[in-house]
């Protein structure tokens, strides 16, 4: 029997083709009026960054290439090839074309062969270490803040910035230059993530890993926002910090005043004033329940039992939820007194900046 | 026509095309579906087997001076060992017998088997005694862990052969079996044999790999 | 048997409920499974909605305990990939396999009903873990350690060992489940039913069966040591002792990644049966289709790293090329399923609406897998809501469309009724819209850097409009449910009677009554070729039992011989 399909109606191709035409005006129309910019990553801020940018550009212009002339392909199949009342003969019945299936194999094998090819050559340099860096930056993940402790050439101990984000916290970086990060954590896995560098990294208990990156030259002054990405607690999402780039010589000064800070003797407690006491252990606090003295300074000696990632402190607030008194926090594993102003008589909230389960009743009369 | 005339024409109907699916060339439905137990479970085991190396090659030295004692090929568990391998081939036997029609060869070997199982059962049981008097546990750490993770999933399996080994058994007793019908008995063997290759890999890694 | 419609005039399935609660019978397991499925479907719907509620704009709106957000998604992603998914495409197969290959019942009934059973236990035991105290487990269906070791800092409650019996029991009866789906189909084809003569979704079933006996299992032992680590003070993950958090990141995904092949092959089959019946055309490149399935299924096992790219920890090449490869062969079936279409004659009823939806939908969900597999941007995507759209892409665009085109396509046969066409594509537009309102946003809120299981984001990083735009969408794919389920229960008793084969069916279950008898055939045709209803339809079969069936004035139209062009392969 004749195979000659039977002659169709013009107008479902005109229909068909006309649906596929206005696919693509669609997608053209998006990316030419600039609302397709929410489809690309934001801009890059690293050396490395710009590489992944590049290798994204790439995928996403074969990509939107795939899906217009597969969706085309679906449009027009289903507009033009509808059932009519007219169709009581089978179409053809084409089991296969060795041809055409030969070709969907091998084109798509060469098409991701040549995207593996340039992400591994991009993988080459955004995954690369090497020993001599200019800033070495060990980030110490726990829940649910971020320390950065800065190292120098040798891998001593400079200081650590320990002070939660909205606290002037997060770390600094000079640009331009080429900077190591090693990430610990002592208690559950976190990722380090800034969408500006497109980049992130597993900080994995008992495994240490390592990333350089190079801010560009004209970020200088920027504050780039940071996240930890992978699930760690009830206070994943606050578990904030920020990179902020700078000039070789604001980051020396902001460096030292890191020193200064760090190596600065505590004001003496005021002779006199009563100490209390308070232990932080398994996030929660181990007393809960503290007196102190009305309109009398007074001290608390505090202890911070956690990993030493884990940071704690003791901020107190008033009965109507406004803070009046705000500690610096200190890592696992430390202690220190922190010294209070007089406080009028009444009841208030003592909590850990960190830790928003983490209360306890303070007692004032 | 109604439901209930269409199911009573029916059955005799289809009873030539069960017959027919059901009996049809190859192993039969038990063996393959015991062959496919197996692997699912030698998959298991597998995931078990890699924690294990991936343990040990983070763990130096291995095995911990504390407990290197405990892992001497050459004592009892040499015994057990043997013993669990004997009740391999005895396994075997029993099934040569049945596939000859023998009843007596099967029930003595099968009894065999399953005794040694037993023995091999009990010698695991004084071996963990033994252990945890000495303070080990599956606490005791990584070396700990794996330990008994390991010999204890595989002694589990074990007690699983032997329960199947004793049906096998009764039913022979109760004279199910015969040289015809017999899928049962091919599949427990199947079964064994597998519990028995997984103590030689386990015995090989935990006691011989240095 | 003169009567060419087998059906019942008015089809009803006889016994109380003390029948289908000891049925061993694959039809009433498989319809039970299609059932337990959906309301688990419903319920982890209202998890996603509360979760979407929570995001619909910054600020903390309904969990002021954070702990029971994390509960949330966790049981919600829990719930669609073990109890809805999984099993809803398992109830299919149970329901359709054995009649595709012309089999009385699966090779082991009793072991069938087992597998079943296991799930409702294994969906309570999952919930109650809300009844204790410290709530259900709230570490993310993937439950990494250290986060759920037990510990004060990370999942002290039973709800974590809830979640792992739980996954346990549902693995269990999902092995069950591929013995017997592998046994039926090895043992109890029909004469004539040669292994390049089944359907493609008895092929399909088949792969996913291999997959869940080889990968299931080595999932158990990751939830095995994962329960000796919390409640035997075991060392596997534990780092503090020696153990290592890395190992059960690849243990787990050494099953999860083949899952997903799991949650999708089945789709496929259902895409491949319908997609010919509709076009009136063969399904083009059958061997082909079989050789990607199977391909799809080897290479499934390569590629579970790709998970893991920013662990630091695997060897980044080779995942990636073979997370690229991945792809060839599903290019192959895509390009299969579209040409199958092609110059065929189609009929828009709702199977095939829900067919091409996830045509349309599991490409989006393929490119963008793509972007993943660039290592380098996988950095910058990985664990925020880009991910969140391509796995829903897949899974849902993908799968939940397929077991939606399924259903509508069985439900003739499983209960001698057809559901209401208009309602059909009220409920296909309802979800279609509602599905890339709620997803397609998610790409752009993941290149912007919004993570994954966050409760709250600030009301300045740009986030606010595509997640509300998000939660919209969220509750339209929740009232598209609405019509369906009308639809369902209307037609139980309601809808046209569907007869025997109310699509032009090419394949076995469409030559039995609707509902099929427990024993499922009185007689088969000949089986020559895939399409066995075809043959016989229009007359292909020389002699035999089987052929010159053409009294039915539905099939007058038909021509009593195929034209001979095109037949190249």
């Amino acid at each position: 029997m004749s195979s000659s399909p039977r002659k169709r109606p013009a107008s479902s191709a005109i229909v068909a083709g006309g649906a596929v035409i206005l696919l693509i005006a669609i997608v053209a129309i998006v990316f030419l009026s600039g609302a397709g910019r929410a489809l690309y990553p934001p801009a890059p801020a690293t050396a490395q960054a710009v590489r992944t940018s590049e290798l994204y550009d790439i995928v996403f212009a074969i990509a939107v290439a795939v899906f217009l002339a597969v969706e085309g392909l679906i449009v027009w199949s289903i507009l033009r090839y509808r059932r009519r009342p007219e169709d009581t003969e089978l179409p053809p019945q084409t089991h296969g074309n060795n041809f055409v299936e030969v070709l969907w194999t091998l084109i798509p094998t060469a098409i991701v062969l040549v995207l593996f090819g340039l992400s591994w050559n991009t993988l080459n340099v955004v995954d690369a270490t090497t020993n001599d860096p200019d800033v070495r930056i060990h980030v110490i993940a726990g829940q649910f803040q971020w320390q950065f402790e800065y190292l120098d050439a040798k891998g001593n101990h400079v200081a650590t910035q320990t002070k939660p984000i909205g606290d002037g916290g997060g770390m600094a970086v000079p640009v331009g230059k080429k900077v190591q990060v090693t990430l610990t954590s002592g208690d559950v896995i976190h990722a380090w993530y800034v969408p500006r560098f497109l980049f992130k990294r597993d900080v994995i208990p008992g495994q240490t890993n390592k990333f350089e990156f190079t801010v560009n030259a004209d970020e200088a002054g920027q504050v780039f926002h940071g996240q930890c990405a992978e699930l760690c607690g009830t206070g994943h999402r606050v578990m904030l910090f920020s990179v902020t780039a700078m000039t070789q010589a604001d980051y020396d000064a902001w460096l030292q005043n890191l020193v200064a800070i760090e190596n600065a003797t505590p004001p003496p407690a005021p002779s006199g004033a009563p100490v209390l006491k308070e232990e932080a252990k398994n996030i929660s606090y181990v007393n809960g329940n503290l007196q102190a003295p009305a309109n009398a300074p007074f001290v608390i000696e505090f202890t911070n039992s956690d990993p030493s990632g884990v940071t704690h402190d003791i901020d107190v607030k008033d009965a109507s939820g406004a803070v009046v008194e705000n500690q610096d926090t200190i890592p696992g594993g430390t202690k220190k007194d922190y010294t209070y102003q007089p406080l009028a008589a009444g009841t208030y909230t003592f909590f850990c900046s960190i830790h928003s389960n983490m209360t306890g009743t303070l007692t004032v009369q | 026509m109604t439901a209930e005339a269409h199911a009573m024409t029916a059955t005799a109907h289809a009873e030539p095309h069960a017959a027919a699916a059901g009996h049809s060339r190859g192993i039969s439905n038990p063996i393959l579906g015991m062959i496919l137990f197996i692997t699912s479970e030698v998959m298991f085991f597998s995931g078990l087997f890699a924690a294990y190396f991936a343990t040990r090659a983070a763990n130096q030295p291995w095995p911990p001076a504390a407990f290197k004692h405990i892992l001497d090929p050459l004592g009892p568990i040499m015994l057990a060992t043997i013993l669990l391998i004997t009740s391999s081939f005895t396994c075997q036997f029993a099934v040569w017998s049945i596939r000859k029609g023998d009843r007596k060869g099967y029930i003595r070997n099968i009894s065999i088997t399953f005794v040694l199982g037993i023995i091999f059962l009990i010698m695991q049981v004084y071996d963990y005694s033994l252990l945890f008097g000495e303070g080990m546990t599956l606490g005791s750490g990584p070396f700990g862990t794996t330990y008994f993770t390991l010999t204890g999933f595989h002694g589990a399996h074990v007690f699983g052969g032997v329960l199947m080994l004793g049906v096998v058994l009764y039913r022979g007793m109760a004279g199910q079996f015969s040289a015809k019908h017999h899928d049962a008995v091919e599949a427990v063997s199947l079964y064994w044999h597998f519990v028995d290759v997984v103590w030689i890999l386990l015995f090989s890694i935990l006691y011989l790999i240095p | 048997m003169a009567t060419h419609a087998l059906s019942p005039a008015v089809p009803a399935y006889r016994g109380g409920i003390y029948e289908w609660l000891t049925t061993t019978d694959h039809k009433k397991i498989g319809i039970m499974y299609v059932i337990n499925s959906f309301v688990f479907f419903l319920i982890g719907g209202i998890f996603a909605l509360l979760v979407r509620t929570e995001l619909a704009q910054p600020g903390i709106q309904i969990f002021t305990n954070e702990h029971v957000y994390n509960e949330s998604f966790s049981i919600h992603a829990t719930v669609m990939i073990f109890l809805f998914i999984i099993p809803m495409l398992a109830g299919l197969g149970t329901y359709i396999v054995p009649l595709q290959i012309g089999a009385p019942d699966m090779a082991f009934p009793r072991i069938n009903a087992l597998s079943f059973w296991m799930l409702p236990l294994g969906g309570i035991l999952l919930l109650a873990g809300f009844l204790t105290p410290g709530g259900a487990a709230a570490a993310g269906w993937t439950s990494y350690p250290p986060l759920t070791e037990r510990g004060p800092l990370a999942s002290p409650g039973p709800g974590q060992d809830l979640w792992i019996v739980a996954l346990i029991l549902i693995g269990t009866s999902s092995i069950l489940g591929g013995i017997n789906f592998l046994v039926t189909i090895f043992k109890m084809r029909a004469p004539g039913m040669t292994l390049f003569r089944m359907p493609i979704m008895v092929w399909t079933v088949l792969v996913t069966s291999v997959l869940v006996v080889m990968a299931t299992p080595v999932i158990t032992s990751a939830l095995v040591m994962l329960f000796i680590d919390r409640n035997y003070g075991g060392s596997f993950f534990n780092f503090q002792t020696g153990g290592i958090p890395v190992l059960y990141q690849n243990v787990f995904w050494f099953y999860s990644h083949p899952a997903v092949y799991v949650m999708v092959l089945p789709a496929m089959g259902v895409i491949s049966e319908v997609l010919p019946v509709f076009s009136r055309k063969p399904l083009f490149g059958y061997k082909a289709f079989i050789f990607a399935t199977a391909g799809i299924g080897a290479l499934g096992f390569s590629v579970w790293a790709h998970h893991m790219f920013t662990t630091g920890a695997v060897f980044l090449p080779f995942f990636a090329l073979m997370t690229f490869m991945i792809a060839v062969p599903t290019g192959v079936k895509m390009f299969n399923w579209i040409f199958t279409m092609f110059r065929g004659q189609l009929t828009f009823s709702t199977p095939l609406i829900f067919a091409i939806g996830f045509l349309t939908m599991f490409l989006i969900g393929g490119i963008n897998g793509a972007f993943s597999a660039a290592v380098p941007v996988d950095f910058a995507l990985h664990d925020t809501y880009w991910v969140v759209a391509h796995l829903h892409y897949v899974l849902f665009g993908g799968s939940a469309f397929g077991v939606f085109a399924g259903i509508y396509y069985w439900f003739p046969k499983m209960t001698g009724r057809m559901l209401d066409e208009t309602l059909g594509k009220v409920h296909f537009v309802l979800m279609f819209v509602g599905f890339n309102l709620t997803f397609f946003p998610m790409h752009m809120l993941g290149l912007a850097g919004m993570p994954r299981r966050i409760a709250d984001y600030a009301g300045d990083a740009g986030w606010n409009d595509w997640n509300l735009v998000a939660t919209i969408g969220g509750f339209i794919i929740g009232v598209s449910m609405l019509p369906f389920i009308w639809n369902v229960l209307v037609s139980l008793r309601g809808g046209k009677i569907a007869g025997d084969d109310p699509w032009e069916g090419n394949t076995l279950e469409w030559a039995t009554s609707s509902p099929p008898p427990p024993y499922n055939f009185d007689r088969l045709p000949d089986i020559r070729s895939e399409r066995p209803l075809f043959d016989q339809r229009h007359g292909l079969l020389s002699g035999g039992h089987g052929g010159g069936d053409h009294d039915d004035p539905a099939h007058d139209d038909a021509p009593k011989a195929i034209p001979a062009g095109g037949a190249a392969s």
